[in-house]
């Protein structure tokens, strides 16, 4: 199947969260992306993440809610902390030549001397003496990854959690949903469910503002109640489908939940023909040649082959936490994992997805790069040996040599923690078991 | 340790008179009346989901007869072999050395002592129908066991009565429907005597009803097949009902639904695969036994369980995969020769469900 149908939207499509229109401080900025929906940005564009305090296995990292210091300083940390279990800390990090402090990486969003609190946004005092915005009680960055307004390298809400490090999370203004809907942000889109965490679902067979669900229908869908007092507000609406009876309507398209699903996050309901999930809005598709295939809990992302896509994701073990699932990191920790250290063993392992001279991409997320394949690192253009490869959020991605037929998932999880720590995760699109998690738990940060 | 030929030989005997059962039991198969049990029989069939999987280990007390020198060393103990020594290092000359070691192991010689489980018994199955000089006998009495993982595994805590993977493997079935098993027996006259029942296995889709202890299951509950996403672990095999026990014959290859949690969704291949179970109404209870394939089994265990959780029950991946392979007793690799899977057993327990099959109709997202 060809990587279209409800998993993206067309580049056509204008569908764009609305957000609540909160009060924020001079030089702050709310901007459209792709894949995360409204930010908050900078003047000059750059998204703004925060660091929230995370439980590893032997400690905690990150910025303490409300404590009014940022733990993203200075320092230049040298040795593994040895908060992953189970090897001990005192190990000298790679790179150390050109290793960074956390703040040149994610340099402070600074405010004014005399900047005064406006909505959850509050500042703290830097070591230097500096002040620095905070919102809801953490303080806020941008990432050095970030070059243009939109882009949100630094950091996503919609990948897995777990044992994955102490990552930085984009922040941004709350969806304009009323209390009874919620919006969960998947790789593929921001998909809208009941406050309870159950999809929500709209159907051909209605008509803007009416619904002609009714009788045998609604054995198998149940309309989303809206209070008594619930009244139309931007994109939202209330039909009377009896006396006394509301339903909320999305875009004018009134909402149910399916009664046959019983695993939150769900898209079981759109396999019946005219009704589809719901979301605020969804990722433009990855490149034209990828497909989507069945596999043993549901669709994942595919080459033109019907290989299965990877994401690699690391973190290191320094107190600051850095990336290391990107060309710019170091690339030890991925040639261990996937070859011992031996790169044309990597290759073989899990080998980059290359690009078809001049291919390119509508999504912003999906882009051709250059890679030394021997290195993992940037290269150039008619470098000797560099090819051209497919990133996901300019993180090269991956099949896997041990994937032998399409739908085969075999290096899901391959890598330190089950793949999250330092490994490869498959790009799921739909997993009908573990309630679209794709292996994030919902307490996971 | 048997020759890989004779494997070779007897797994493709057993098949051979598997099939030839099989020509003959369809040759005479009349409907026959019910006999005892047939009270919960429905349409001649009746339904069963695993509720409890522990790979067989036979424990004395104390492990003083199979584990006379102690449990192995785990990823913790090795490190510490290896890196304590006041020496700086960096993380790739340790950390990242045994992780690369860990997904990409070797048979090469190391300096850990590997303790592999002594004694001659165990539980299992006479896979190959034959009584070998390394075959054991069952606690029964039973000869020519064929249960070389448990050589493997015996000595290490994680896999022991009160070991982690036996306990979290299980909480993990139950709690996620992707990991469910069921199997289905049909043309059934009798659960007490029948010389020719069929064996499905499937995946289920649906939870399992446990009482208010939370330690039981309820008989009773229905289970959807997955026939979609499950494809794969579909098999069907032939089997006969023998005073109350089943017993199917080998089939070359059953795929199992195996995953645990942080998103993982494993599975194990076994090549040879049999069934021995205690039937009643309600439930079953007894093995599964086949070669499991070496190279899953060790991918399984890498994917599902990170180092950490290797540690827990001093597990050590490398080491392990060493073992599997000097000891891997069944399906030689045509062009190398060595051995590609090891003969095991798995004690399991089922609770009685009905199987509904799904309705057939075409899907928006198939399109």
């Amino acid at each position: 199947m060809a990587a279209s149908g409800p998993y993206w939207q067309s580049k056509d499509s204008t569908d764009a969260e609305a957000y609540v229109d909160v009060p924020m401080p001079p030089g702050i900025q709310v901007v459209q992306t792709e894949l995360e929906g409204p930010v908050y940005a900078t003047a000059e564009g750059k998204t703004i993440y925060t660091w929230p305090l995370g439980g590893l296995r032997n400690g905690n990292a990150g910025d303490r809610r409300n404590s009014g210091v940022s733990s993203c300083d200075d320092t230049i940390y040298k040795e593994t902390s040895g908060y992953m279990s189970p090897y001990p800390p005192g190990f000298l990090l790679p790179e150390l030549e050109t290793r960074r402090s956390c703040e040149q990486l994610w340099p402070p969003v600074l405010a004014p001397a005399d900047a005064k609190p406006v909505g959850k946004w509050t500042t703290i005092k830097r070591k230097n003496g500096q002040s620095q915005w905070a919102y809801d009680g953490y303080p806020v960055y941008t990432s050095d990854l970030d070059k243009k307004q939109g882009d949100v390298y630094g950091g996503t809400n919609a990948l897995s959690g777990g044992a994955q490090g102490i990552v930085r999370r984009p922040i941004g203004p709350p969806p304009d949903v009323p209390p009874e809907l919620a919006v969960v942000p998947f790789r593929t889109g921001r998909m809208l469910t009941t406050h309870k965490g159950f999809s929500v679902y709209v159907s051909d067979a209605d008509e803007n503002g009416k619904s002609n669900c009714t009788g045998r229908c609604l054995s198998d869908w149940d309309p989303v109640v809206a209070p008594q007092t619930a009244k139309a507000k931007g994109e939202w609406s209330v039909i009377e489908r009896s006396p006394g009876i509301k339903q909320w309507a999305y875009r004018g398209k009134p909402l149910y939940t399916y009664v046959h699903e019983k695993k939150a996050r769900a898209v079981t309901g759109s396999d019946n023909p005219g009704w589809h999930n719901v979301y605020t809005q969804r990722a433009l598709p990855p490149p034209a040649e990828f497909t989507v295939q069945d596999s043993r809990i549901g669709q994942v992302l595919a080459d033109k082959d019907g290989k299965t896509i990877y994401l690699y994701q690391c973190n290191d073990d320094a107190l600051d936490q850095q990336t290391c699932d990107h060309p710019d990191s170091p690339q030890v920790y991925r040639l261990a994992i996937c070859g011992n250290f031996d790169p044309a063993l990597c290759q073989k392992t899990f080998p980059y997805v290359k690009a078809s001279p001049g291919a390119k991409s509508d999504s912003s997320l999906w882009t051709v790069e250059t890679i030394d394949p021997n290195t993992g690192k940037w290269a150039k253009p008619g470098d000797a040996g560099a090819i051209q490869v497919w990133t996901y959020r300019r993180r090269p991605v991956y099949t896997y040599g041990d994937d032998l037929k399409p739908g085969d998932a075999n290096g899901d999880n391959y890598g330190e923690f089950n793949g999250q720590r330092n490994g490869f995760r498959a790009f799921w699109v739909r997993d009908d078991y573990r309630n679209n998690n794709v292996g994030r738990a919902p307490n996971d940060r | 340790m048997k020759s890989n030929a004779v494997r070779m030989m007897s797994v493709a005997g057993s098949l051979l008179a598997a099939s030839v059962t099989v020509a003959l039991a369809t040759a005479s198969a009349q409907p026959a009346p019910l006999q005892e049990g047939a009270g919960v029989l429905k349409d001649r069939r009746i339904g069963y989901v695993m509720t409890h999987k522990y790979w067989a280990v036979y424990e004395t007390d104390g492990a003083k007869t199979e584990c006379p020198q102690g449990f192995n060393d785990g990823p913790r103990e090795q490190f510490k072999k290896l890196y304590e020594d006041g020496k700086k290092r960096s993380i790739v000359e340790a950390q990242l050395k045994r992780e690369g070691d860990q997904w990409h192991p070797t048979t090469a010689p190391e300096a850990f002592v590997f303790k592999e489980a002594q004694g001659n018994i165990s539980y299992g199955l006479n896979l190959d129908g034959k009584v070998g000089p390394e075959d054991f006998t069952s606690p029964e009495g039973e000869k020519g066991i064929d249960n070389q993982l448990y050589r493997v595994i015996g000595c290490i805590g994680h896999y022991r009565t009160m070991g982690t993977i036996n306990h979290f493997e299980n909480l993990f079935m139950r709690s996620y429907d992707d990991t469910r098993i069921v199997i289905e027996l049909t043309e059934v006259d009798s659960l007490q005597n029948d010389d020719s029942v069929v064996v499905s296995i499937y995946r289920g889709g649906d939870g399992l009803l446990q009482d208010a202890t939370g330690e039981g299951f309820i008989p009773g509950g229905t289970q959807r097949i997955d026939t979609r996403w499950g494809k794969e672990y579909m098999s069907k095999m032939n089997g006969k009902i023998v005073d109350g026990v089943l017993i199917t014959e080998p089939v070359d290859r059953v795929m199992l639904p195996w995953g645990v949690t942080f998103g993982t969704s494993g599975y194990h291949v076994f090549r040879g695969f049999q069934w021995k179970l205690k039937l009643d109404p309600e439930a079953a209870e007894g093995l599964m036994a086949g070669f499991v394939d070496v190279k899953a089994f060790n991918h399984h265990l890498n994917t599902s369980w990170s180092t950490h959780h290797h540690s827990y029950g001093q597990l050590s991946s490398p080491s392990q995969y060493k073992a599997l392979m000097r000891l891997a007793d069944g399906y030689p690799d045509p062009k190398t020769g060595q051995n590609t899977a090891i003969s095991s057993a798995v004690k399991v327990k089922f609770t009685q469900v009905f199987v509904q099959q799904p309705e057939q109709k075409e899907l928006v997202s198939k399109k």
